[in-house]
This record gives structure tokens, C-alpha cells and sequence, in this order.
């Protein structure tokens, strides 16, 4: 037996099988690669000026306090890099457009702001010294001349007559608007309704806060006169690539290399260019030494895009029987001083495909308007448009429930989509390509035992808690309308097979799944398969976001992988001197069917003429998948202090085919957490003149390790997606999306319960800290 | 080792021992990515003048599995339960457990969730790391049971 092919029983590692993350090794022993951990010879360090107003005109700037610092190399402005040309961020996709049809708008975002600030903590000027220590000190001595502007942080406000205006294409501050729908037949609905509910919702804007903070490595790449390469943390490497490439005067994308090491948390928020990327790539352009940059955590809560920041007023109109007539809902989107590209789908766009969800509801009128104020600019932030807008819809459920007197669960049952009327589409024009809903809400009854309530009330009451339930069915798209991707696979004739992909890993395991779908088709052991990602010079494409990975690149894995095990018997038909069709492949080795003739697969590579085997394959899903769930959710309040715990959560969850399955277990829970974290405790606040107050951990609630344990997680691998050649579903932002509305619903239900009246109980907004509920309990 | 005065324990290992296990998270002593054991106790490295250690045990992720390379049992833990997926909050939060076995080798859940109330983790919702601090405790306790 070759040492390189030894046998193995491969089936415990393939997929459907839980093993360790190949990720693991590194990251626990503190031998991760994170891009602060990179340090070059001659390093500089960049600092960044930031605004200290909401809003303001940059009169002057002078330079020179920093530059008389002892170790300050340079110091770059806005208007410096206006001058040379450097040009300006994406803005809104021309495909949106105004309330009176001209293209959306939104006032040019910079790497540096030129001539005006919009939000605190947009970066002004940039400083490179020789330490970290003395760049900051540089960016603190500089002198910004500012003229204070009025600010307005509030997005109705915005929109009002002599409200401060951010963009001159947009006096209404309006970016965008989207009106979806029949708003004609929707009113006609509301007209005839039995019952029609209508709440005002606030999504509040939550920071994403992973826990790695930006970090941006700039450097020339050695052995090259000028090719810029830059390290950093990013879900999107080849985005930065062509961001770099496009909006640095005359740079073409081979001039500029982009690398991503360990990403420390992605959750949306490290998808695309940020100004501070592109203003590291120009220094090393200028200074030709390399020059760092590492975020500090008040930059990540004043500099990194937040999430969600969505006003909806929203109705609901049924029949006698319960049955959803049709939606009604208006929504005021606060994206920020910036329109950005996903701040503007993610409200417009991508929130209304999802808001029917899982129920038979075909009539909708759906206005939505993206307002610019004086915050952050918005961007994508785990979930992205679908928690918003299944929040609503499940909140106007259980709204519906009460009223009606029904079961919240009899409720959702009689609008859920049936099998049979898959494929289904929905009044978006989206298609569930399938979806057992139904089974899945059975499912969760069971397992959160629905019917045993009673006797968990009573328990609680004895503790002289009261108890509220919730139970959520829902689903999401994922696949980020990017849905092909390349795989390619070299075999090597040292014994192992590198995969190739422009997908990123972030923490997601999505390392571990790719050498799991490996090890089914190549046979080899795990230690066998290594996948490389994080650098355009191996791979392009869209990155790692909305759930897509698994699906679009573990598609384009499978595929390259067959791909090359086809390729590789032609190539041993040559060695063993036999028809390519009587050769059969097992794990490791290709044999010519029926005899002891045979070579193994890192053999075969080490006779090619370069020593391996190289084969690329792509895949393109059909359309998205749409993976599914219902969640029951019970929490304990104290009525003396408003305090409440979430006490047991239940789920049942539709992705498909599960790979790995106690990593698809930690997407779904950690990612429920971080939607319990917006239900109870997290939120972005500003005050009137656009100062950020929440800038800290201090400030900002992130969940702690008491928010809850004891998740009952299920899935139900019985619908498998029919759009990709796996069968699987997005995983990622499920648990985060059922989360929210699960906990928030639950707690309306222990108000009222105990004895808050409906209405009043349902006025309260996120996030639900113990002092808006014990305020709601004194009335 | 000659340091200015106002080096932090923290610059200290990841700028001049180049012992980058240990992470940075934060400016306000919250995150506790930063935790080192010193004198066997959890201690948030950000927060420590260099000149405030001199003379003190200090132990960092890296040196926490045995010469030989055998990992040590929250490591083992940590990778068996799930318990990391971006793996940067990770080095302080297995160091934070580490001080807290060493004072209480059996915690209960309720004490292990209370050590670990100066560690925020973004991803995994904690669950695994409580479970991952739990069976490293047990699987302690039976190594001692057979030596």
C-alpha cells in the first residue's frame, strides 16, 4: 500500500457528519492569522481625523500641527485626494429611483470628506507616521476649520419641509423610494375586511460589531515596482480589489492584489469597500512602504455601517376566518448620511421579497422610502432586510391572533402555503421553489411542547413570574443574487488536494463544509483536502454574503470535483493502458474495473509533467433558496421590575441538506442570539445633533453569556432546495431572522398576561429593557 | 526588556514577543479578547502596564498546551463543543476559563456564565463555550481521578 493513498473509512468525515472544523488547530491556540497579527519591515501607521459633527462645512484644514510631529511621514485631506482625482464610493444603483422617477441620489461618498461632513466619526483627514502612538497624536493635532451645520438624525424629520438637507439632487433627503404591489386591490381588501390590525413598529438601528475590528494592510508587493497589495479583513475580497482598482486614478485591477487572512466575524457588515481601504491603498501608492491601519472599536461603532433603522406602519386585513386578506405597509428606511449600494436594496428591495413569507398572501401594497439624516451610513447587517420584514409580519400575526381569539399557531396554520401549490410565487414575482411549512410548524408544537403550556404558566406563576409564548414561522431568500461560482481543483502529487474558491470564510465553518463535500467525491481523508481563499490572484467572484456560500460555491466544489475524478480517469486510462470507461475511482485510487490494476490519485498527479492535477468547475444555482422555519420561543417576566428572561426556545428548521451538521446547530443558535440581542437589549442611539452615544461596549448592549442557553435546534432535511446540484439552503441568518419577532412576540404575550392591555403592550419597541417594560406595567 | 513606562501588557506580547493569540477587541476593557493568565488569574491584558507584571507568571494562549504540543483540555473542549466559529474572542475567552478552573475546578453553569461576564462573543451565542468550559472541567477532574 502507497503511504500517500492510505485506505480510510471516509465515511465518517463526508458529509451529514459531524467532525472537527479543519478552522479549529489554528484559532485555538493562537496561531489564527488575523491581519493585525501581520506586521512588515518599515511598517508606517495610519490614523484617521474623524468629524466631530453630525453635520458641517470643512472650511480648512491645516496639516502642518501633524507634520511638525517627530515621526508623522504625511497627512492626507479630502480635498487632496479630490485634486488627484481619487473618486468617490458607489452611491444607489441607478435601477432605484426618486419619488418623481429621477435616479436615486445621494451626496458623493468619499474616502476623505470634501468640503462637508455628514456623520460623526466620517473620516476628514488621514495621518502616516512611524508608530501607532504618534499617528494618533498626529490625527489630533491637525486642524479642521469647521463651520457646524444643522443636523437631523430622524428620518420623518428629514423628509420635512426646512429640514437640513445632505444631498442637493435630494431637498427631501429622499435617496429612494419603492412602492411595491396592488395598491388599489390592497385598499379594496382593507375595505371588505372582517378584522383589519395595524401597528407602528420601530427596527432600530443595531451596530453588527464583530469582534475583530477592521484592519487594512497595505503594502507593495514584493518583488513588483509599484502593484499594490492589500491585506485585510473582508467577506469580499475581489469587491475590494475592483473598488481599489476602479476609483484610484489609473489603476487597473492586475495592479492591485487583494489577500484576506482569519476574518473575525463578517455578519454583512465586511462586505464591499470602505472608505478606509481605499484611503490605505493611496498611501502605499504614494509612500511605497507599507502602512497599516487598525480600527479601534469606537471606529467600528462610528465608521463600520450599522443595520436595520426601519419605521414601518403596518396593517393587516382578514376575514372572519382568519384568513389574510392582504398587507399594508408603510416604511421609512434611515439610511444614513449615504445612500450606499446595500443600504438602499436591503430596505427597498430585498425586505419586501420576504414579507409575505410563508403564508398564501397574494395582495400587498408596500411603500418604502430610504431617507438620508446625519447617522452612519447603512449597510448589510446579518439578515438584511428579511429580519425587518418578517418582524412586521409576525408581529401583525400575533396582533391578528389576539383579537380573533385564535391560537397564534391556528392562525398562521390557516395561511401557511401548502406543498401542492409549489413552485409558488409570490406577489414579488419570488419563487419558493419548495417549502413544507406546515410540518415544520407541527414539528416545533412538539418539540417546544405548545400543548404542555399550561402547566410551564403555572410553574412561573408559582415562582411569581408571569410566562409568555411565542411561535414564529417564517423564511428568508439567501444566495444574494449572485448565484454562480468557481471552483478549482489541484491535486498534488505531495498528497493532498487544494480547492480553490473566491468565497470566504468568516467563522461560518464554511472551510470544514467544503472538505466535507471533498471527502465525498475524492474518498481521501480529511487531512488530505486544503481550501484556499482570500486572495484574487487565485480566485474572483462575488464573496461570501447573504447565505450564498454553501450553495453557489459548494455546488461549484462538487462539480470541479467530479470534474476532475472524470478528468483523472482519462489521464490513468493512459497509465494502466485501458479503455477511460473501464476505470472506476474509489477512494483514492482508480482501478480498471475487475482487476488488481490500479494507481492512486496522488501517483497519477506526480506523473503529470508540472507534478499535478489541475481542473476548474463552476456551478450557477438556479435561483435562490429559500430556507424555512418555525420557532417557538417562551420568556419569564418579573412584573416587579420589568426584568425578562427568555426561558426556552424551540426550533425546527428547513436548509435543506445538512452537511455539517453541529455547525449548521451553531449558525442557527448564535445566530438566534444575536437576534434576541436586537429583541432585548441592543440599539444605536443618537441624539439630536448626531452625536453617536452608544460608542462603546459601555453603551452598547451586546448580548453576555447569561442571555440564554438550553436551544432545542431540529432540522428537517426532508425538503431538500431543488435550485443547486446539493440540495442544500442558506443556514446563516435563519436563527437571527426567527429570533426577533419569537422573543418580542413572547414577551407581548407575558404583558398582557399580566394584564397590560393589548394595545398598550403592543406600543412597546425594541429593544424591550426591563425599564419599557416595567413602564408599560404601571399603567 | 527595556519598555517605556506607559507600554501595555498587551503591546508588550503582541508587539514585542510577537505573541499575536492574544487579540485586541476593544478600547474600554469590555471585550476580554485580550485576557492573559497572570500569577494563574484572569487578567484583561489591555488594561496592565507592562511595568505593573515585572517579576509575574504570565500565560498566553500559546502557552498553554503542554511542551509536547498536547493540547490542553479547554482547547480540546473548545474544538470538540463547537464552542468557536471566527475564533478572535476565542484566546481570552479560553484564558478566562482557565483562571476560573484553576480557583473552582467544577463550576456550575451559573458560576461558569458569571466568569465569563467580561468576555463578549459575536457568533457562537455562547452556548457552546459554557458547554465547551463544562466538559474541559469534567474531563480535568477524571485525568486527576486516575493520576
Amino acid at each position: 500500500m502507497n503511504a500517500k493513498n492510505p485506505p480510510v473509512d471516509t465515511l465518517r468525515f463526508g458529509s451529514g457528519h459531524t467532525v472537527r472544523r479543519i478552522e479549529d488547530p489554528a484559532l485555538i491556540t493562537g496561531r489564527g492569522s488575523f491581519t493585525d497579527d501581520l506586521v512588515r519591515e518599515g511598517q508606517l501607521h495610519l490614523a484617521f481625523a474623524r468629524s466631530p459633527y453630525g453635520h458641517a462645512r470643512i472650511r480648512s484644514i491645516d496639516s502642518q500641527p501633524a507634520l511638525d510631529i517627530p515621526g508623522v511621514v504625511a497627512v492626507y485631506t479630502g480635498a487632496e485626494l479630490f485634486a488627484a482625482g481619487v473618486q468617490p464610493l458607489p452611491g444607489p444603483p441607478p435601477i432605484l429611483k426618486r419619488p418623481d422617477g429621477s435616479p436615486a441620489a445621494s451626496a458623493a461618498r468619499r474616502a476623505l470628506a470634501h468640503e462637508v461632513v455628514r456623520y460623526v466619526g466620517e473620516a476628514v483627514a488621514a495621518v502616516v507616521a512611524t508608530s501607532a502612538a504618534v499617528a494618533q497624536q498626529g490625527a489630533e493635532a491637525l486642524w479642521v476649520d469647521y463651520d457646524e451645520l444643522s443636523s437631523v438624525t430622524d428620518a420623518k424629520l428629514a423628509m420635512a419641509p426646512g429640514a437640513p438637507v445632505l444631498c442637493a439632487a435630494a431637498p427631501d433627503n429622499i435617496v429612494a423610494e419603492a412602492r411595491s404591489g396592488n395598491a388599489v386591490a390592497t385598499d379594496a381588501a382593507f375595505a371588505s375586511a372582517a378584522l383589519v390590525v395595524g401597528l407602528d413598529l420601530s427596527n432600530q438601528r443595531l451596530a453588527p460589531s464583530a469582534m475583530e475590528p477592521r484592519v487594512v494592510l497595505g503594502e507593495i508587493e514584493p518583488g513588483t515596482q509599484d502593484r499594490l497589495l492589500i491585506t485585510l479583513s473582508s467577506q469580499m475580497p475581489s469587491a475590494v480589489r475592483d473598488g481599489i482598482a476602479t476609483l484610484l486614478p489609473g489603476m487597473k485591477p492586475e495592479q492591485v492584489r487583494v489577500k484576506v487572512g482569519d476574518v473575525g466575524g463578517g455578519f454583512g457588515m465586511k462586505t464591499g469597500l470602505y472608505p478606509e481601504d481605499l484611503v490605505v491603498a493611496w498611501a502605499v501608492h504614494q509612500l511605497k512602504r507599507p502602512v497599516k491601519w487598525c480600527g479601534q472599536r469606537i471606529e467600528e461603532f462610528t465608521a463600520s455601517v450599522h443595520g436595520r433603522d426601519q419605521q414601518s406602519n403596518a396593517e393587516m386585513a382578514l376575514d372572519a376566518a382568519g384568513k389574510v386578506l392582504a398587507l399594508r405597509i408603510r416604511t421609512i428606511a434611515n439610511v444614513g448620511a449615504y445612500g450606499t449600494p446595500t443600504g438602499c436594496m436591503i430596505p427597498l428591495m430585498v425586505g419586501p421579497w420576504v414579507t409575505t413569507s410563508v403564508y398564501d398572501i397574494q395582495t400587498v401594497s408596500l411603500h418604502i422610502t430610504a431617507v438620508m439624516t446625519n447617522r452612519t451610513p447603512t449597510g448589510a447587517y446579518r439578515g438584511a432586510g428579511r429580519p425587518e420584514a418578517i418582524y412586521i409580519t409576525e408581529r401583525l400575526f400575533d396582533a391578528a391572533a389576539r383579537r380573533l381569539k385564535l391560537d397564534p399557531a391556528e392562525l398562521r396554520r390557516r395561511n401557511l402555503i401548502q406543498p401542492a401549490q409549489m413552485p409558488y410565487k409570490n406577489p414579488m414575482g419570488q419563487v419558493y421553489d419548495v417549502g413544507q411549512f406546515e410540518r415544520m410548524l407541527d414539528q416545533a408544537l412538539v418539540l417546544g411542547d405548545w400543548a404542555g403550556y399550561a402547566q410551564r404558566q403555572a410553574a412561573s406563576k408559582a415562582r411569581g413570574k408571569v410566562r409568555g409564548r411565542s411561535v414564529t414561522t417564517f423564511l428568508e431568500w439567501t444566495g444574494g443574487n449572485a448565484l454562480a461560482e468557481q471552483v478549482t481543483v489541484r491535486v498534488c502529487a505531495e498528497g493532498f488536494i487544494e480547492l480553490t474558491s473566491a468565497t470566504m470564510a468568516m467563522g461560518q465553518g464554511i472551510q470544514t463544509s467544503y472538505a466535507q463535500l471533498a471527502v465525498d467525491v475524492f474518498g481521501v481523508p480529511m487531512d488530505r483536502i486544503r481550501i484556499l481563499q482570500g486572495d484574487t490572484d487565485r480566485a474572483n467572484g462575488f464573496g461570501s454574503a447573504g447565505s450564498r456560500s454553501l450553495f453557489t460555491g459548494g455546488g461549484a466544489l462538487h462539480v470541479a470535483s467530479e470534474r476532475t475524478v472524470a478528468h483523472g480517469k482519462d489521464l490513468a486510462s493512459e497509465v494502466l493502458e485501458a479503455a477511460a470507461s473501464d476505470i472506476e475511482y474509489r477512494a483514492g485510487e482508480f482501478r480498471v474495473v475487475g482487476t488488481d490494476l490500479k494507481v492512486g490519485l496522488f501517483d497519477l498527479a506526480g506523473r503529470q509533467p508540472k507534478g499535478h492535477i489541475v481542473v476548474s468547475g463552476d456551478a450557477t444555482a438556479g435561483a435562490p433558496s429559500w430556507p424555512n422555519a418555525a420557532h417557538v420561543c417562551e420568556v419569564e417576566l418579573d412584573t416587579e421590575t420589568g426584568a425578562v428572561e427568555v426561558v426556552a426556545y424551540a426550533s425546527v428548521n428547513d436548509i435543506g441538506r445538512v452537511v455539517s451538521p453541529q455547525i449548521v446547530e451553531g449558525q442557527v443558535e448564535g445566530g438566534a442570539v444575536q437576534g434576541m440581542g436586537q429583541a432585548l437589549c441592543e440599539e444605536v442611539v443618537y441624539d439630536d445633533q448626531g452625536q453617536l452615544l452608544t460608542a462603546s461596549f459601555m453603551d452598547y448592549a451586546l448580548p453576555h453569556a447569561d442571555i440564554f442557553r438550553g436551544f432545542k435546534t431540529v432540522f428537517d432535511t426532508s425538503v431538500p432546495c431543488t435550485t443547486n446540484v446539493l440540495g442544500v439552503k442558506g443556514v446563516g441568518e435563519l436563527g437571527t431572522i426567527g429570533a426577533t419577532p419569537g422573543v418580542v412576540n413572547a414577551i407581548g404575550d407575558a404583558l398582557i398576561a399580566a394584564g397590560v392591555a393589548p394595545q398598550r403592550a403592543e406600543a412597546v419597541q425594541m429593544p424591550m429593557t426591563a425599564l419599557k417594560l416595567w413602564a408599560a406595567l404601571q399603567a | 526588556m527595556q519598555l517605556e513606562p506607559q507600554t501595555l501588557l498587551l503591546q508588550v506580547l503582541r508587539e514585542h514577543l510577537q505573541l499575536t493569540g492574544t487579540h485586541m477587541g476593544c478600547d474600554t476593557a469590555q471585550c476580554g479578547a485580550c485576557t492573559v493568565l497572570v500569577n494563574g488569574q484572569a487578567v484583561k491584558s489591555c488594561n496592565v502596564l507592562a511595568v505593573q507584571v515585572q517579576g509575574a507568571a504570565v500565560t498566553t494562549i500559546e502557552g498553554l498546551a503542554a511542551a509536547d504540543g498536547a493540547l490542553h483540555p479547554l482547547q480540546e473542549a473548545f474544538s470538540a463543543c463547537h464552542g468557536l466559529q471566527c475564533g478572535f474572542c476565542t484566546p481570552g475567552m479560553i484564558m478566562s476559563a482557565a483562571g476560573l478552573l484553576a480557583s473552582k475546578p467544577q463550576p456550575t453553569d451559573d458560576e461558569i456564565v458569571h466568569a465569563l461576564e467580561g468576555n463578549l462573543c459575536r457568533c457562537t451565542g455562547y452556548v457552546n463555550i459554557v458547554k465547551a468550559v463544562k466538559q474541559a472541567a469534567d474531563s480535568m477532574a477524571a485525568k486527576e481521578a486516575r493520576a
